[in-house]
């Protein structure tokens, strides 16, 4: 997939702290941040190890699969450039690593969505630079 | 607090609220967060039989900040101020900490309000920055969208139907509909609940709260002080807090853990059980959090919440009458002020056609990313 022109809807903001994360996504790697210290697994990417507090961060590859673990069907326009694809599913997965992510289902109809089902994630270049990480049924 | 001790040393004396249907009726841009914290601040002290002169300690919150409402109200030489940050999650923080300055000597009576414009001032709730998580790249908005996506979770272990919860918001209506003041005053049935939009599909319109403007403001002092005031004192037997911060908002046990642990600090030290618990007055932010709520502090079965709340249980005559003033579905968006109000009115026996016949106890949670929770009762019942 290549980055659609002109995409509208929000992106995120990149920060120091999560560069490598979007860096990887864009070459359609999934990787979470790992402790080198205590070996924690943890999401978002902050800097440091919530369980230990080392700063000594790297990063792991994650498999890309989990499960969702609830869902909501987005019926209002919230947010003015995603009013065109209502209603529209947003879905916390719970990843086989531990950390829970949010992120859109694709590939599926929104009646057919189901806490406890199996996912994976696909990437999808958003802009030159961003690649998103959504998710679909196993 | 697990402090046998400390239960019933304190007291709220004095209560003071805007007429919410007035300002939801006819928004008024100068009524600012500031004047409408004048306004129950003087009610609130009026109405314990105080001189503003006594008032020694000033807790702010919401839209209205400690230096402005200090000048506008004359409160500006006070022996104990906090500023708490504009959120929900902090009302029963703010009164654990008024509670336990006038206990510990730090002020003899402190005024405590929460005060709101959100609908002069058009606020989205919808429309937040990026969370923690990415949320909005991915179309996420909005606190309901949160507890909607807790809530297809909990069907999926526990089922229940969108119906079933209807009858939350269908009860709280009918307690507004008693309630001079209360915004939603016209009758809703379960078919207009099911009829109305949905927002975040699976919640409704009507599992929402309201967004609104207003103030509530309280004064808290000794019970010994309490005493000798304008009304029966309403004794706060306890206050409890449990963080429970989660990146994704709902947690994924529906905040059992954290209702149990406030549980545990609210009834353990004094031996009070469910059963003593005559009226909740909880944080109705979404009709979920009732339920949740409900179980969580073991007034209905694990799993079982939807079916407990049915045939009129948690409605004014009812077994246990929930937000007996109309709660924020209903009455007002004041964050827990406006449930602590009406435990008030309750309590002294005060309430009107909405009194609950010998109301000795009160609870108030909410569930949140800082679940919050306080108990209060009748003097002479501890």
């Amino acid at each position: 997939m290549s980055g659609e022109a002109g995409y509208a809807k929000p992106l995120p903001a990149v920060t120091h702290e999560d560069r490598e994360f979007w860096a990887a996504a864009r070459e359609h790697r999934f990787v979470l941040p790992q402790c080198q210290a205590c070996g924690h697994v943890w999401f978002p990417p902050y800097a440091s190890c919530p369980s230990c507090l080392s700063f000594d961060r790297g990063w792991t590859e994650a498999t890309g699969r989990g499960t969702v673990w609830g869902f909501t069907i987005m019926r209002q326009p919230y947010i003015g450039s995603f009013e065109p694809e209502l209603p529209y599913n947003v879905v916390l997965v719970e990843l086989e690593e531990g950390p829970m992510v949010y992120s859109n289902l694709i590939g599926i109809d929104n009646a057919d969505i189901a806490c406890g089902l199996p996912v994976e994630a696909v990437f999808e270049d958003a802009t030159d630079e961003i690649t998103l990480i959504k998710f679909r049924p196993v | 607090m697990s402090d046998r001790d400390f239960a019933g040393q304190t007291a709220i004396v004095g209560i003071g609220s805007s007429d919410f249907a007035r300002l939801y009726r006819t928004p008024d841009p100068e009524r600012t967060g500031e004047a409408m914290a004048t306004e129950a601040i003087a009610a609130a002290i009026a109405d314990a039989g105080l001189e503003k002169s006594q008032i020694d300690g000033l807790i702010t919150g919401g839209l209205a900040h400690y230096e402005p409402v200090a000048y506008r109200t004359g409160l500006t030489d006070v022996r104990f101020v906090v500023d708490y940050p504009q959120a929900g999650r902090m009302c029963a923080m703010a009164l654990m900490h008024a509670a336990t300055a006038v206990h510990h000597g730090l002020a003899d009576y402190v005024v405590l309000f929460n005060s709101v414009a959100f609908r002069t001032q058009g606020t989205k709730f919808g429309a937040q920055p990026q969370g923690l998580l990415y949320d909005t790249i991915y179309g996420m908005a909005s606190p309901g969208a949160q507890y909607s996506m807790g809530f297809t979770r909990y069907q999926a272990e526990y089922g229940g139907t969108e119906e079933q919860l209807g009858a939350i918001p269908v009860a709280i209506r009918s307690h507004a509909r008693m309630t001079p003041g209360a915004i939603m005053q016209q009758e809703m049935t379960i078919d207009d609940y099911l009829d109305a939009r949905y927002i975040a599909e699976p919640l409704r319109l009507f599992d929402y709260c309201l967004v609104n403007d207003g103030a509530v403001a309280y004064v808290v002092t000794t019970a010994e002080r309490a005493r000798d005031l304008a009304h029966p004192p309403v004794l706060i037997a306890g206050t409890a807090g449990r963080a429970n911060f989660r990146e994704w908002y709902v947690d994924l046990g529906f905040w059992d853990e954290a209702c149990g642990s406030m549980k545990a600090d609210l009834f353990d030290p004094l031996g009070v059980t469910t059963d003593d618990i005559d009226c909740l007055q909880v944080y109705d932010n979404f009709s979920v959090s009732v339920l949740w709520g409900l179980e969580g502090f073991g007034f209905a079965p694990k799993g079982q919440g939807l079916e407990w709340v049915q045939d009129g249980r948690i409605a004014l005559g009812g077994e246990l009458p929930v937000n007996t003033s109309g709660g924020m579905l209903s009455e007002s968006y004041l964050q827990g002020w406006n449930q602590h109000a009406e435990a008030v009115r309750q309590l002294r026996g005060q309430a009107g056609e909405r009194q609950i016949p010998d109301c000795d106890w009160s609870l108030y949670w909410c569930l949140s990313a800082l679940p919050g929770a306080s108990l209060l009762c009748r003097d002479g019942v501890l």
